[in-house]
């Protein structure tokens, strides 16, 4: 009887408290701004996926506590269709009439380039999650994304550690590995090693300096059978590594030949900036075993944080009901967990600004106190906008996974290295 | 010339001829020896330690050296015992659900277990490894490249022994020279030579200096080009040496000029071969019969696919399950199939390559009579109809690959024997270049003695030349057309297996190559078999020579296809032009 009496005083008690939550239940608007059609959909849909999730987790968790109220994440997912005067149009869109607090978006360097005038135009606040070539800074930009000293330079000092003496750079024609490679390029001599000792070719400009270094195939590039000879010939000395940027599909081509051509791991390594575990689904591992990847996380990381993550990432994915999410096969990787890094970042900043106001919630992510315990290790907002965090050097394994083969601890990311390489290069003459 | 085909008589000797190696035995008690040896190297310190890497290093054990890996790897970890000793352990590959993994103690290789008898299990975060420095990493290095020299595998002491040679460091040269004594591998011995020559190029001694260059000009060693440079341009060494330096510089320079020649030639003929597979199917479709089949793409991704299928057949079985984005009456439409895989392993899943090539031409060859009976028969004669309903066709195609296999590409893992390569004089085939060769001679062979020698060939060039005049003569013209038009497809087919094997299988394969394979029918003369295999061979060596000759790949391609524009300006007709009062 008593029990009976309780359950009708609970029910009228738990529609009150529904409704008076209802009320304070308010929404903030969140923008998704990726490419979910064209040439980047294979890689930009899983970050789509990925924030959806980090949303779902803070919703069902609460939402986002601002002062007194609590607010749940109402996402505005745009497409982007990988045209770059798109993502532009989509980020106005975004900020002036959607009203969105923050934007998570933008995959290649080119539609970062396309957005940033929008964004510090209408002073919106974009989360860039992608390894990207630096020499930027935009007020209203994070970056949580790999700065090339976060994972180039890295894999280089590995390299020059393991006793590599020859490097040879190939990467796809565009401003990320032309970039990344040109600071290599620096970088490798002010570490003693001579210009003969760095393989690809250079080129200069009329007064003579080198303007870009390495060798560039276009997108799409299948036959690498005389670049391959020609690494062959350049490794036949035994301490030579390839340092690769190609992007995208014509790593398959591209390593079939490198294992045709017999170069295996212990002559010659192979470090990938742009394949993680995502893009390792559709590359043949089997014959990639052992070559090089960098990154700032791996999915088999060990740490009770990945584990939880993963965990909660499967079950989201099992019961989950987005349209356009697929369910099977999935890998995660860097991009990912940084987009969902960035989620959780801006989420502590604003709960801490207590507004989302976007010049409060920067000025709280530029005081270095902003810091998440992510699946890939502590992550820091720094005042450039870029984050300190674990780099990670792991070798390919056949089941598309990485072994972590070594840690450098908490590395703050700098975006301007050119400059600084051009000083030392200089006074060191 | 001369010269070549002797070093690839000689090389082909190298591949065949008898490496034996006398393995060291060991046997359990040796096994136990160094086990413990292994364990007192990793608890000891300073010049004991030393002393026992040297005992290793001459143990020639399998154990010593995955230990020493592991070591170098921080793999190797030490376990408090409850007794206050400290056990030296590595841990298993094979982890379980928690990613956990049993610990082997590494004095006896046994499991290490608790009071019991219970296997402890452990993670890397767990236990703690032994400590590694530089100078102990150095040393550990040293030793395994030791141990590497007696490896029972060629190639593994082959690169030991380029690894030593490149150290600089001249003490390797009486361990080198004693190796060279028993050594039996003519290319592992070459090796050798290369090493020593090599490392004393480093000696005080200035006539010592400019023999090993000589006899580095002697071995054409591409690898001590470096050393060489270093040598040639070191203010402090003597000038005979410089000039015996340089003089082995030119000598060297000048053997790579013939490799790159050599190896530009052969790579201009794999591509040449690429490109005829990809184009020899169009050259019938379109060259003979006249459909601008826009869909030709489409059949090589059909081939590429069916060998992705069976190598999942042999593997661990094939599924997919599609559901139709519309429905009709309310009802959901789709479906799926389960096809269960062999699970075979070895040589067995290995071959699976060979059984997937005839099923590419059959299934390819499938599609095209489909497509040829519901499509194309009504368009002969209608080129541009026929060009627009194919590329339809193709793009309704390419939907459906999405479909079934998904949008991202799928892994297609090359046989072995596809995978390895051959050096003769230091330039390089590659097994599956070299199969590419051979398979585009046969099916080119194929096709031709297909077309001249059968009576199908006879009816096909009747119904090709003069259509109107074999149907009065009784030739069921309408079954020649499907019967060809599905052989040119199977030969896309055909094309679509091998391109599986150099690089990507994706709902787009197709389009990569469609221009091309265009480009080769028509620069070799549209309806001339031979006119598309030379255009195909001429084409793949231009760009390769030119590749080599401009050193960026996107500017030899623009000047091959530039040459090709204006080449088309001179002969409208392509290499061979058929002049035939057939043809209107």
């Amino acid at each position: 009887m008593k029990k009976t009496l309780l359950n009708y005083l609970a029910v009228p008690l738990a529609a009150v408290m529904i409704s008076s939550h209802a009320h304070a239940q308010d929404t903030v608007k969140i923008g998704v701004l990726h490419s979910l059609s064209g040439t980047m959909a294979i890689s930009e849909t899983s970050l789509r996926d990925v924030l959806l999730f980090a949303f779902d987790e803070i919703n069902s968790a609460g939402g986002i506590k601002v002062g007194d109220k609590s607010y749940k994440i109402d996402p505005v997912i745009v497409d982007g269709a990988s045209n770059w005067p798109l993502f532009a149009e989509k980020a106005k869109e975004l900020i002036e009439e959607d009203k969105v607090a923050v934007t998570f978006g933008c995959w290649t360097s080119v539609s970062r380039k396309s957005v940033l005038p929008v964004f510090e135009k209408d002073n919106g606040l974009l989360f860039y999650p992608v390894q990207y070539e630096g020499e930027e800074l935009s007020k209203n930009i994070f970056y949580t994304a790999e700065a090339v000293n976060q994972q180039a330079t890295p894999a280089v000092d590995y390299l020059l550690d393991q006793g590599k003496k020859k490097f040879y750079l190939i990467g796809t024609d565009y401003v990320y590995p032309q970039t990344t490679d040109l600071i290599l390029y620096k970088y490798l001599l002010l570490h003693g090693v001579p210009v003969e000792n760095i393989g690809g070719g250079l080129r200069k400009d009329d007064a003579g300096k080198v303007i870009s270094a390495g060798k560039y195939v276009p997108f799409g590039h299948t036959d690498f059978q005389q670049i391959v000879a020609d690494i062959k010939q350049f490794a036949a000395s035994g301490d030579a590594c390839v340092i690769n940027t190609i992007n995208g599909d014509s790593n398959v081509p591209f390593f079939k030949e490198i294992v045709a051509a017999g170069l295996t791991p212990s002559d010659c390594p192979v470090v990938s900036f742009s394949l993680a575990e995502d893009e390792l689904r559709s590359m043949p591992t089997k014959d990639m075993v052992g070559e090089l990847g960098c990154w700032t996380y791996f999915m088999s990381l060990k740490t009770p944080e990945n584990k939880t993550f993963l965990k909660n990432w499967d079950d989201w994915l099992a019961t989950e009901d987005h349209p356009g999410v697929v369910k099977e096969h999935r890998a995660v990787d860097s991009p990912m967990v940084l987009s969902y890094d960035g989620v959780y970042l801006w989420k502590e900043a604003v709960e801490k600004a207590g507004t989302f106001d976007v010049d409060a919630v920067r000025k709280v992510l530029e005081s270095g106190d902003m810091s998440f315990m992510g699946p890939g290790g502590k992550i820091t907002v720094q005042s450039n906008h870029h984050c300190t965090k674990n780099v990670y050097i792991g070798e390919t394994r056949a089941n598309g996974q990485f072994k972590i083969l070594k840690t450098f601890d908490q590395v703050s990311g700098e975006p301007f290295l050119l400059k600084g390489l051009d000083e030392k290069l200089a006074s060191g003459k | 010339m001369k010269s070549l085909s002797i070093a690839a008589i000689g090389g082909l000797l190298l591949l065949f001829g008898p490496a034996v190696v006398a393995a060291p035995v060991t046997t359990a008690a040796d096994d136990l020896a160094v086990r413990t040896k292994l364990a007192q190297a990793i608890l000891g310190e300073g010049a004991e330690q030393q002393k026992i890497f040297g005992d290793l290093a001459d143990s020639g054990s399998k154990v010593v050296s995955d230990v020493l890996l592991a070591w170098t790897h921080d793999s190797i970890y030490l376990y408090d015992a409850p007794d206050g000793s400290k056990v030296p352990v590595m841990l298993e590959d094979q982890m379980d659900a928690d990613g956990k993994a049993r610990a082997i103690r590494i004095i006896d290789g046994k499991f290490l277990t608790d009071g019991t008898g219970k296997e402890l299990r452990f993670t890397d975060s767990d236990l703690n490894s032994v400590n590694t420095d530089m100078r102990l990493r150095g040393t550990i290095q040293q030793t395994l490249d030791m141990l590497a020299l007696v490896n029972p595998d060629t190639d593994a002491r082959q690169y030991a022994v380029t690894k030593l040679g490149n150290s600089q460091k001249e003490s390797y040269v009486p361990i080198l020279q004693a190796r060279l004594a028993k050594e039996t591998s003519p290319t592992v011995k070459k090796a050798i030579n290369e090493a020593i020559a090599t490392l004393q190029l480093g000696d005080s001694d200035p006539t010592l200096q400019a023999a090993a260059a000589h006899q580095l000009a002697l071995l054409k060693s591409i690898g001590s080009l470096d050393n060489l440079n270093r040598l040639a341009n070191d203010p402090k060494t003597s000038p005979p040496v410089v000039q015996a330096a340089k003089k082995a510089m030119a000598a060297i320079e000048e053997h790579i000029k013939w490799v790159n020649f050599y190896g530009t030639i052969f790579h201009g003929i794999s591509l040449g071969s690429i490109l005829l597979i990809v184009a020899l199917g169009l050259a019938i479709t379109f060259g003979l019969m006249g459909i601008i089949n826009m869909a030709h793409g489409e059949m090589i991704a059909i081939g590429a696919y069916t060998s992705y299928v069976v190598q999942n057949l042999f593997g661990a079985g094939f599924a997919f399950s599609i559901s139709l984005p519309f429905g009709i009456f309310g009802h959901q439409l789709g479906f799926g199939l389960h096809l269960p895989g062999l699970n075979a392993g070895g040589w067995f899943y290995q071959s699976y390559f060979l059984f997937a090539i005839p099923l590419s031409f059959f299934m390819a060859a499938l599609a095209g009579l489909v497509l040829e009976r519901a499509v194309i028969q009504f368009l002969y004669r209608r080129p541009l109809e026929s060009l627009l309903a194919t590329w339809g066709v193709s793009l309704v195609m390419q939907q459906m690959f999405r479909m079934v296999f998904g949008a991202n590409n799928v892994q297609v893992n090359s046989p072995n024997w596809l995978l390895g390569h051959f050096t003769v004089n230091d330039v390089s085939f590659g097994y599956n270049r070299v199969f590419v060769i051979v398979f585009a001679i046969i099916i080119v062979i194929g096709t031709w003695l297909l077309l001249s020698k059968t009576p199908l060939g006879l009816l096909i060039r009747a119904v090709m030349q003069n259509r109107a005049m074999a149907s009065c003569m009784g030739v069921r013209t309408g079954r020649v057309n499907m019967l060809t038009f599905a052989f040119g497809s199977g030969l896309a087919g055909l094309a679509g297996a091998f391109l599986s094997q150099i690089g990507n299988v994706g709902p787009s394969l197709g389009q990569s190559y469609i221009v091309d394979s265009f480009m080769t029918v028509v620069v070799g003369g549209v309806g001339s078999i031979i006119g598309t295999v030379y255009s195909a061979m001429g084409i793949g060596t231009a760009d390769q020579v030119l590749q080599q000759v401009t050193g960026s790949p996107v500017t030899g391609k623009i000047v091959v296809l530039v040459c090709i524009i204006l080449f088309l300006q001179w002969k409208p007709g392509g290499l061979f032009a058929i002049r035939s009062r057939s043809l209107d």
